[in-house]
């Protein structure tokens, strides 16, 4: 029993080391003086890796959803005679809560593990440690970038996300099964609100963007440089941050109804 | 004989990894402009005393002074300028993977310096043509062989002039030719730019070849030191065993185990 209790013991010391040690790497990440002319093209160019190699993943997946989102509505606003408000059913579902959450989860898995791997493969072949001895500090070289990259690119693919989705419901509701565009635009326009839906749901992809980022970061240069460890670091990165959008899209949706 | 320079001093060095003890009281003092080689059989830890020179680790008691500054003792800003009187060597080579050679030769003067595009160009074209390798500037590091990776590597690490070069087991795995050229080049540089290097490897007849002073590191502790000619005549039984390559003495062929019949339950 003593046993059990010890192991939780040094579990919990474990958890909150590695918690510690995550927010000081976050911090020196961040808390840095600002180089904008050196970060910008480094910035560029993850921006392209993080945020416009995720767009096709993206784009694909909401035209999808929001076709099965249309085809769905449509047969059960059918049984009520209301198929004219499908816009605005798709519109609602998925600016506060699909789009944001979708979007947070094709990141992690898509960006997320890739950031972890790339820079848990450079710590395995010593060039952060070849970094550090030629004087130029990983964090700003290789983390900050892709840190922010990841941090700006989300919301931008979130709302992306929203307007093709949106697309995809109206080809389903408007093309194939016949109602009326303009009925479909008028009430989707009127339902939806731009602070209470859209902002909302931007601002949870900020949130999500900000923690994905981190965990993948954080797990990548912590990695244990053998294939294993990246393969588990990788592992990692994708539940925690799948976890950590779905646990915080609950806290934010409660935060959010609950009267801001 | 006049004092030597002391450009390296290691005092009572001792680290630990968990509760393994990796180097107890270690001393080691390397004077400035020569080739000091490290040798040791795997698992040694002699990449370890690499790390703690460079403060890429933190030893768990004692000191290490290089020029008079203290590497443990200085802030991270204050560390970063004194590694760049530094070069090193990576056993991989360590060179980005994403960065062409040029690119990769170049990055610390890019990162450092203020020069212009003509003359890093010319500054990295000279580097590469030390080595060898200016035809090869625009391949990408996966192009590239074990001893040519070595090579770039090894203009990169020399791109900023520094006064300190470590070389962690340039040796391992090469060819003999790759070898020969890897060996000749790290002398000629050492004593053209009037650098000081250190080479960490169980390459002994490599290393033996171009050092002016061999230690040798065993069970955490420095077991020998003196010239290539002095170790190698050198009757103590564990020097013996590892410079002359003797496969059991003192340092036993097998791992520590029951006996043999013990295992097989004979």
């Amino acid at each position: 029993m003593i046993k059990y209790i010890a192991q939780l013991g040094a579990g919990g010391i474990s958890f909150c080391q590695r918690l510690g040690v995550s927010g000081i790497f976050l911090f020196r990440v961040i808390c840095r003086r600002p180089r904008v002319l050196r970060l910008t093209p480094l910035l560029c160019e993850q921006i392209y890796v993080v945020g416009v190699l995720s767009l096709l993943i993206v784009v694909i997946s909401a035209l999808f959803i929001g076709m099965v989102l249309g085809l769905q509505g449509y047969n059960v606003l059918e049984k009520f005679g209301s198929t004219q408000e499908l816009g605005q059913l798709v519109a609602l579902s998925v600016t506060r809560e699909l789009g944001p959450v979708i979007t947070a989860l094709l990141f992690a898995g898509r960006a997320g593990s890739a950031l972890t791997a790339e820079i848990g493969l450079m710590q395995t072949t010593e060039q952060i440690a070849s970094m550090e001895m030629m004087a130029v500090d990983p964090l700003w070289r290789i983390i900050a970038p892709r840190f922010w990259a990841g941090f700006i690119s989300l919301p931008v693919l979130t709302v992306i996300f929203m307007l093709v989705s949106v697309w995809g419901s109206y080809l389903i509701g408007v093309d194939w099964l016949g109602i009326d565009p303009g009925q479909f635009l008028s009430n989707m326009q009127a339902a939806v609100d731009f602070r209470i839906d859209i902002l909302n749901g931007v601002i949870k992809s900020i949130v999500f963007g900000f923690v994905i980022i981190w965990i993948a970061v954080y797990h990548g240069y912590y990695t244990v440089p053998t294939a294993e460890g990246i393969g588990r670091a990788t592992t990692k990165t994708v539940v925690y941050a799948s976890l950590a959008v779905l646990g915080l899209d609950f806290i934010l949706t409660a935060v959010m109804l609950g009267g801001w | 004989m006049a004092q030597e320079e002391s450009f390296i001093e290691i005092s009572h060095l001792k680290f630990c990894r968990e509760e393994r003890v990796i180097f107890d009281d270690i001393n080691l003092t390397i004077p400035k402009g020569k080739v000091i080689a490290i040798m040791g059989p795997s698992g040694s830890g002699k990449t370890t005393l690499l790390q703690l020179l460079s403060a890429q680790l933190r030893p768990t008691a004692g000191s290490v002074l290089i020029d008079g500054i203290s590497m443990h003792d200085l802030s991270r800003k204050e560390l970063y300028r004194a590694r760049r009187n530094m070069g090193m060597l990576f056993q991989n080579g360590a060179l980005f993977t994403s960065l062409s050679v040029f690119e990769n030769v170049a990055f610390a003067l890019r990162e450092h310096t203020k020069l212009s595009e003509e003359m890093i160009r010319d500054t990295v074209l000279m580097q590469l043509e030390a080595v060898g390798l200016r035809g090869a500037r625009n391949l990408m590091p996966s192009q590239l062989s074990g001893g040519m990776a070595r090579r770039v590597a090894l203009a990169r690490a020399l791109v900023l002039n520094p006064q300190l070069m470590l070389y962690d087991e340039p040796f391992t795995g090469q060819d003999p030719i790759t070898m020969g050229v890897l060996v000749h080049l790290i002398k000629r540089l050492n004593d053209i730019l009037g650098l000081t290097s250190i080479i960490v490897s169980h390459d002994v007849i490599e290393t033996a070849a171009i050092a002016d002073v061999v230690y040798i590191v065993a069970n955490g502790r420095i077991a020998g030191r003196g010239t290539p000619e002095q170790m190698f005549a050198s009757e103590s039984p564990w020097i013996k065993q590892f410079v002359h390559g003797l496969p059991d003495g003192i340092i036993p062929f097998h791992y520590p185990a029951a006996t043999y019949q013990e295992d097989l339950e004979l």
